[in-house]
């Protein structure tokens, strides 16, 4: 009897003794929610991918589009990431060539939209940057857009009263710091994906294309998708299509990030998902429409740059029946449901 | 038979024990085969220590010249004798001029002799490529070029009225860590005199690193300040003063190991 008290007061001793160690470890209340990256049937798989040191989770998702949104980033609380990238226009600067900055400063390239981005291995129009986390850096110090610096923003984040709490739901901890900030950004930017188009629907049966834009897509297979590649329609390499260089910008592209002179006047191949959203258009806005963009194509293209892409020396033959398909075609690639869904705003 | 709560309360013990055993364990062995290194960096110019800001020196050239601002990073650093060697792991330092704390810096080795030391100038291209890092390497320390990835691996600023620049600024930001513009530098020193760095087991040992800022205008290449009072981007002249500066650490002196 003696025995069995001793054995029964020493396992319960025992078992409170390990879960008290347990309590010292801190059995705090993070749960994260872990969540997945959308990737559509028949997609190929991201590159590489940009969750491998940051997992998604809906805590950190949640923080990062909060992030996205605040205006405190900014110097002067105007200049939100969302300022430029609105998500009506799929997250691009709606009807503007150039973007607004501080103190009515402009960018020096179009805003482009933001979706996609786990398939994007290199961001910006010249592929400076090397990977999402570290993109919000550029306008976030840069005097024409947000005209901040990290140590000033993280200040402004750490008087908050709701930020320590969604960096600890987040991240297991209140500690606000860039790593952080970064990681939460890049877990919202980087789960924009955009699949829901007609031209989605058709690929998965569920629409079909009106005649014209089935010859649009026929034409648009033979011509543009060598360097616009399905499904993305971009296929990320760096080209040059002949677009005359523009005087004041001296824009040379990615010959500034390389330092090739191979590489002068190449600028990323972009997506043309949501490209009656994103107008205008290429690196500079030139171009307001459509029609505009074709027209480069068939008239447009300087054909004495030494580094025009050679699939463009010829410039391409479009008559004005296929223009009109062709841009009845793109009109499908049209993805409302990103532009409206609530889960990104 | 042995009772069934006996045989429990025996597994419970046997449990306890081998935890705790295995846990002592670890530690004592980490506690008597591993001394400290304590590495300390000083700046001279002309054999002088330098001084930010207030005072003038001159270089090869004759060129007169302030420095505001010296910060650059020292990485993944080896220690190696014969066939012996250790490298610390995560190892990242950034050396700032300005923050005194940053010129000295300790992590553990196995104890032994090493003969020689080798460090990186810089930051090697895998932490270039994987996102947002933290501590030494976080962008906010200013060492982050933002509109081409990649870490400044040196820093240094001033004036000289030799420089062209408005407010005859100097400005050298040295980086790039892809071919054909990578600009990253191992050094490897020998103990001087044949001498042996001592890890001895629970003591510190220290190591004196003098580096010779006038070898960044004249090493391998003349770097005159007339011709180039600054470079901000990753590039051929970015190569060229990374070369310099490559040449300009000495071991100044070894401190014999002492209990800390
Ligand atoms: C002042 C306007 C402005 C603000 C504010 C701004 N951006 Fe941008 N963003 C741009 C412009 C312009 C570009 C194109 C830059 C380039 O290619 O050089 C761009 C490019 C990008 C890209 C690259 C997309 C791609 O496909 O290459 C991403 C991602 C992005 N921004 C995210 C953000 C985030 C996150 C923030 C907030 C931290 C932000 N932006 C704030 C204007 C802005
Ligand atoms: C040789 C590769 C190549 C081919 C072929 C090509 N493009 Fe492009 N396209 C590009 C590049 C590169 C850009 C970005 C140029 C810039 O901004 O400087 C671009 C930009 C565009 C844009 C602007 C998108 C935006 O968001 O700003 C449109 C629209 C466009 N192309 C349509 C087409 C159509 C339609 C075809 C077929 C008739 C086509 N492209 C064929 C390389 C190509």
């Amino acid at each position: 009897m003696k025995v069995k008290v001793i054995i029964v007061l020493f396992l319960f001793a025992s078992t409170a003794w390990l879960f008290i160690g347990a309590v010292d470890n801190g059995p705090d209340p993070y749960k994260p929610k872990y969540i997945k990256l959308d990737v559509p049937k028949g997609w190929p798989k991201p590159a590489k991918d940009i969750f491998k040191d940051n997992p998604l989770t809906e805590q950190g998702f949640q923080l990062g589009k909060k992030l996205f949104y605040d205006g405190r980033l900014s110097k002067d609380g105007n200049f939100a990431c969302a300022s430029c990238h609105q998500q009506f226009a799929a997250f691009a600067t709606y009807d503007h060539d150039f973007s607004h900055g501080f103190k009515d400063q402009f960018t020096t390239r179009n805003a482009p939209g933001i979706f996609n981005l786990a398939w994007t291995p290199l961001l910006h129009w010249d592929g400076g940057i090397n990977h999402i986390e570290v993109q919000p850096l550029a306008p976030l110090t840069a005097p024409n857009e947000m005209a901040e610096n990290i140590d000033s923003v993280l200040k402004k984040l750490r008087k908050d009263t709701a930020y320590p709490k969604l960096f600890k739901a987040a991240f297991g901890s209140n500690l606000i710091n860039s790593q952080r900030m970064l990681k939460a950004l890049a877990q919202f930017t980087g789960s924009i994906v955009s699949y829901s188009s007609k031209y989605d629907k058709v690929q998965r049966g569920e629409a079909f294309f009106t005649p014209a834009e089935q010859k649009g897509y026929d034409f648009f297979k033979i011509k543009c998708a060598g360097c616009h590649t399905e499904p993305l329609f971009t296929d990320n390499s760096f080209r040059n299509n002949g677009m005359a260089i523009n005087p004041q910008l001296k824009d040379f592209g990615r010959m500034r990030i390389t330092t090739d002179k191979n590489d002068s006047l190449k600028f990323k191949v972009p997506s043309l998902r949501n490209i009656t959203l994103t107008f205008p258009y290429m690196h500079d806005g030139r171009f307001y429409s459509i029609g505009q963009a074709i027209d480069h194509y068939r008239t447009g293209i300087v054909t004495t740059q030494p580094t025009l892409d050679t699939a463009l020396k010829n410039r391409i033959a479009i008559n004005n029946a296929e223009k009109n398909n062709l841009i009845y075609f793109l009109y499908t690639l049209t993805d409302t449901t990103l532009a409206k869904s609530n889960r990104y705003r | 038979m042995v009772a069934r709560p006996v045989k429990i309360l025996l597994l419970f013990i046997i449990i306890l024990v081998c935890t705790q055993y295995s846990t002592a364990q670890r530690t004592s062995t980490l506690r008597t085969k591993t001394g400290t290194i304590k590495i300390t960096f000083v700046h001279t110019i002309n054999e002088a220590p330098l001084v930010l800001d207030s005072m003038e020196y001159v270089n090869p050239f004759d060129e007169p010249y302030r420095i505001s601002k010296l910060k650059y990073y020292i990485s993944n650093i080896a220690v190696k004798h014969l066939k012996k060697s250790f490298a610390e792991p995560e190892s990242y330092h950034l050396i700032d001029e300005a923050d005194a704390a940053s010129l000295s810096f300790n992590f553990d080795a196995p104890a032994n002799n090493y003969s020689s030391i080798s460090f990186t100038i810089g930051v090697d291209s895998i932490k270039n490529i994987s996102g947002a890092q933290s501590g030494a390497l976080d962008p906010a320390n200013g060492m982050f070029w933002t509109w081409n990835s990649g870490y400044i691996f040196f820093k240094l600023e001033g004036s000289s009225t030799s420089s062209t620049l408005i407010n005859n600024k100097i400005e050298y930001h040295i980086g790039g860590f892809a071919a054909p513009n990578n600009a990253l530098k191992r050094v490897t020193l020998q103990m001087p005199d044949n001498t042996l760095l001592l890890v001895q087991a629970g003591k510190t040992c220290e190591i004196i690193i003098a580096a010779d800022i006038n070898k960044l205008w004249q090493a391998d290449n003349n770097l005159k300040i007339a011709e180039t009072p600054a470079t901000m981007t990753p590039g051929a002249v970015a190569i060229k003063i990374a070369n310099n500066y490559s040449r300009m650490f000495t071991i100044k002196e070894l401190l014999t190991p002492y209990s800390p």
